[in-house]
């Protein structure tokens, strides 16, 4: 076995320092009752050309694309070259979490670097070293949120809001029979003010809305916070698609009172769905009660800079079950990607490229609407994606993308009931023109209904 | 390893005009600005302007002051800190498996949902359960899904329970993860060797009586939903009763969770599934040798018995078999399970951490059946090298045989003024990453040492050496002690200041 290193000498020798005369008498703390008294019913040892090869044909079994019109929380964007080159350093990739600040000072400074982007992005204070995606996030979240408004126990969720982000909320808070979930509707794309004013009570402890939100369509928190401040409550904005933030204004400076969501967009792949990066941001007054692991600036017996994890009497290592979260490990690497991205970019880059991204997509929903079968639903501005209702054959339309290596939008009919027959279409800046005009030939030539 | 200049935050190398990034040219028609006006973003306050080039160093420098696991052993008790195979990092960045998007229909991802069927295979023989979830995205994850599939079944059983017993040796994240699905823990006393106490355990300071496994099965009964129990335990004792106590809890309906994170002592030799267990989870990122990547990120799957199946998260990975001729073998499609009425349902947006499961499913395909045995067979005999050579030197407060992981006591140095924090510190001079320091709880200033597989004796002799060393340098010279490290990049760190007054980002001026 490549991976183990003793020899059977040394072995040997390591067993006579211990004083048995072979490995299995270590095992006699656990009860002959309690072993396995046989090999476990697997396939034996492989080399690496053959578990290579295994892995290659699994990778094979997928289908490949030409392009993928799908974002719907999982989006394809252009990876710079010095974000894999980078992370694949050991240093990076093999460390623990930096407990020992003497010797991970690589960790928590480039974590200190990653808080101070996401403060920049979404306009608060306080973040953390990151969760595990933004379903989880949304958890998070509202838990955090029921804490720091004590005596308040619902927590309103847009029904713009991821669908399965909604799912996950449901699970979490399952368990807590004081705790309540209410849905506020939609209206022309966006979360129904009227609804919403509806459902504002002095038991709301906060409102959770996309921004943009899972429709692509851009939610005014401005418009929203008014309400939602009046009564007493907190405003969320949860963002699927963080690259949203280059081009629309930080939610904490447009009412938003926490900021969570998903920051995969920023270097990495889809990888068919992790791992990804869940993020939460707060103000100052609410940093004692953030989840997870936070690092802070300090300095050391010489007084020189460094960085240290902190505030860990919130943590669960500390405060066992009085903990702010269970929550241990986090997203490490994939924070380290999207702070490699977001350098990289800097102010310009990120600019340009959410512009890009807002030009392809409006591009490809004007391209797309030139079909005769396809009709806007709604006209709320968006950002990278969009709903359009199909008239025709939603199947064939599926088979006719999937024939010539082409991922179409998402089906909305599987989440949403009163959006059957639409599509939700993504661009990136990875679709050229020459994408989406194949695209729309494709479609042009789909069979009319049967 | 070290440099020893102080690299400056990013944000104070930014000269206007830098840019790290070109984009390709626009061809199509520039956008519209349709934003309400005030949701224009206005600007940013500290995104760093810098070329390709100095991104590059400045990320290299800061890897500079870390410590990883090519750099020596790093013996992290608990944390499984195991060689990290290049080829399972290879084989997860296939655009196959990068490129596939989770929102795609089934029949364009079926490698995928079969690398997701066959690893749950393996990890069902490895455990002796008969059902997974791989959503989980980390071992807290795992136990807060584990302890709400509890909370389902007794639900679905029209029982409320309000308490889930956990022993004092356990890790944070248990007790954490049970307030976080809404129970209240009761705590379970340890017996002198650290495994749970049947009995009432009086302290011998203060003289309270703390209740043991048995009171506490009588008293609150049907008031116990279940118990979480890291085996072997945090000072890496087998708890060797534990069908007893499975079949205690068991006797008043309450199931029983296993916290995998020390499974490494296991694999191979002994199954969970087939002492009592009802519900555990593993840590990908620590016994399945995925990258610990600084903090994550991990994978915590949760695998489950008969009992539980029905609330398994939602999707569950099914394998059809396609009917062929007579003599052919057999072919199989693979779908998801959405429609599952029980299912707690979901605990991760999509399918969870999956480019880690891609990994792991590479390790267990590298160990095969034969590989995973031997390689917790050499964990548990590296750790029981370190503790013959380190015993006497070092005090072992819990002397029974203990498995993958050894726990030391810093009490003959303590007398000496010398404390596990000094020995920690110090062993960073000598190039090593410390052990995890005063944790478990239960042992006075805790050094846990768990080395894994991945030492050869070269490799443990030099490490035992250094802390012999560390041993005899207390005796003549403490205060030396007290200044480590002194050689690190940094020195002891102002931890309390960085929570009173705490500055958490960078900010202009």
């Amino acid at each position: 076995m490549r991976y183990l290193p003793s020899s059977p000498a040394e072995d040997r020798a390591l067993l006579d320092t211990i004083g048995v005369a072979r490995a299995e008498d270590l095992l006699s703390g656990i009860p002959e009752g309690l072993r396995l008294n046989r090999d476990l019913d697997l396939p034996t040892q492989g080399s690496e050309q053959e578990v290579a090869w295994q892995m290659l044909d699994l990778a094979n079994k997928n289908r490949r694309f030409c392009a993928q019109f799908l974002g719907a929380g999982a989006y394809d964007h252009f990876v710079p070259a010095a974000i894999d080159a980078m992370v694949s350093r050991q240093e990076w990739f093999t460390a623990y979490t930096p407990y020992q600040p003497e010797i991970s000072q690589g960790t928590l400074q480039h974590i200190f670097e990653y808080q101070t982007l996401i403060c920049d992005l979404t306009g608060l204070d306080v973040t953390n070293a990151s969760l595990y995606d933004g379903g989880t996030a949304c958890v998070e979240t509202a838990l955090m949120a029921v804490r720091v408004q004590k005596k308040r126990h619902t927590v309103l969720v847009s029904r713009g809001l991821h669908p399965l982000y909604r799912e996950v909320l449901k699970t979490a808070f399952a368990p807590h029979q004081d705790l309540h979930l209410v849905e506020v509707g939609l209206k022309d794309g966006v979360t129904d003010a009227a609804d919403l004013q509806a459902k504002l009570n002095e038991d709301v402890a906060a409102v959770l809305v996309g921004y943009p939100n899972f429709l692509g369509a851009v939610e005014d928190l401005t418009a929203l916070a008014g309400p939602v401040h009046a009564a007493g409550a907190l405003l969320v904005s949860v963002t699927q698609e963080a690259l949203a933030f280059g081009w629309l204004e930080a939610p904490g400076k447009v009412g938003a009172d926490m900021a969570c969501g998903e920051a995969m967009s920023f270097g990495n792949r889809p990888t068919f769905g992790g791992p990804y990066l869940g993020f939460l941001a707060v103000k100052d007054a609410h940093k004692r009660e953030i989840p997870g692991r936070v690092v802070g600036q300090t300095r050391d017996l010489d007084g020189k800079t460094g960085y240290v994890l902190t505030l860990t009497a919130r943590e669960q290592h500390i405060r066992r079950d009085k903990a702010t979260s269970n929550i241990c490990s986090n997203q490490g690497l994939v924070t380290l990607r999207a702070n490699l991205f977001l350098q990289l970019a800097g102010p310009e880059g990120l600019k340009g490229l959410a512009e890009q991204n807002v030009a392809k997509a409006q591009h490809l929903r004007q391209r797309l609407l030139d079909l005769p079968d396809m009709e806007p639903v709604f006209e709320a501005p968006f950002f990278n994606e969009f709903v359009l209702r199909y008239k025709g054959d939603m199947a064939a339309l599926q088979e006719a993308c999937f024939a010539e290596s082409l991922l179409p939008g998402l089906d909305l009919g599987r989440f949403y009931p009163e959006y059957q027959g639409c599509l939700l279409w993504c661009a990136t800046e990875l679709h050229t023109r020459r994408m989406i005009e194949s695209l729309v030939e494709i479609l042009a030539r789909v069979p009319a209904t049967v | 390893m070290f440099l020893r200049q102080r690299e400056p935050l990013s944000f104070e190398r930014s000269v206007p005009g830098k840019r790290g990034m070109d984009l390709p040219k626009l061809d199509v028609p520039a956008a519209k600005d349709t934003r309400p006006a005030h949701l224009k973003r206005s600007g940013f306050e500290a995104l760093p302007e810098l070329s390709e080039v100095e991104v590059i160093r400045h990320f290299t420098r800061l890897s500079k002051w870390n410590y990883g696991v090519d750099d020596g052993i790093y013996p992290l008790g608990s944390c499984t800190m195991k060689h990290n195979p290049r080829l399972n990092e290879k084989v997860a960045g296939l655009p196959g498996f990068t490129d596939s998007h989770p929102m795609a229909p089934d029949a364009l991802v079926q490698g995928n949902l079969e690398l997701l069927y066959t690893l749950q295979e393996w990890l069902k023989e490895i455990t002796g359960l008969p059902g997974v979830t791989l959503q989980p995205s980390a071992g807290a994850a795992g136990e807060l899904t584990g302890v709400m599939l509890i909370r389902a079944y007794h639900v679905a059983h029209g029982a409320k329970r309000r308490v889930i017993l956990i022993p004092d040796s356990g890790h944070g994240t248990n007790p954490a993860t049970a307030a976080m699905a809404g129970y209240e823990v009761v705590e379970l006393p340890s017996r002198p060797d650290g495994t749970i106490s049947f009995e009432d355990v009086t302290d011998p300071v203060n003289g309270k009586v703390r209740k043991g496994l048995k009171t506490l099965v009588n008293e609150l009964g049907a008031e116990i939903a279940g118990a979480m129990i890291t085996n072997p335990n945090t000072v890496g004792v087998f708890e060797h009763r534990f069908k007893e106590i499975s079949d205690l809890l068991h006797s008043v309906g309450a199931l029983v969770y296993m916290d995998g994170a020390n499974m490494n002592a296991l694999v191979g030799v002994a199954r969970p599934g087939d002492f009592g267990v009802d519900v555990m989870h593993l840590n990908l990122h620590k016994t399945f040798s995925t990258p610990h990547g600084g903090g994550g990120p991990g994978a915590g799957p949760v695998c489950v018995g008969e009992k539980l199946l029905p609330f398994l998260p939602v999707p569950v990975v099914v394998r059809d078999t396609v009917k062929v001729g007579e003599g052919e073998v057999p072919k199989h499609t693979y779908h998801w399970d959405w429609n599952r009425p029980q299912s707690i349902g979901k605990v991760h947006t999509f399918f969870g951490n999956f480019g880690i499961l891609v990994r792991a499913l590479a390790y267990c395909l590298s160990h095969g059946s034969d590989g995973l045995r031997e390689a917790t067979l050499r964990a548990i005999v590296n750790a029981n090298y370190i503790r013959a050579r380190l015993k006497g030197a070092y005090a072992l407060h819990i002397d029974s045989p203990s498995l993958h992981e050894v726990v030391f006591s810093d009490t003959l140095q303590a007398k000496h003024d010398v404390h596990t924090l000094d020995i920690a510190k110090r062993l960073i001079d000598h190039g090593y990453h410390p052990p995890t320091i005063y944790f478990p709880l239960i042992v006075p200033g805790a050094l846990m040492i768990e080395p894994t597989e991945s030492e050869d004796k070269g490799e443990l002799d030099a490490f035992c050496d250094t802390l012999l060393a560390i041993a005899k340098e207390v005796e003549a010279d403490p205060e030396a002690l007290h200044q480590a490290p002194t050689l690190a990049p940094m020195r002891r760190m102002d931890e309390t200041t960085a929570a009173r007054k705490p500055v958490l980002r960078w900010t202009k001026g």
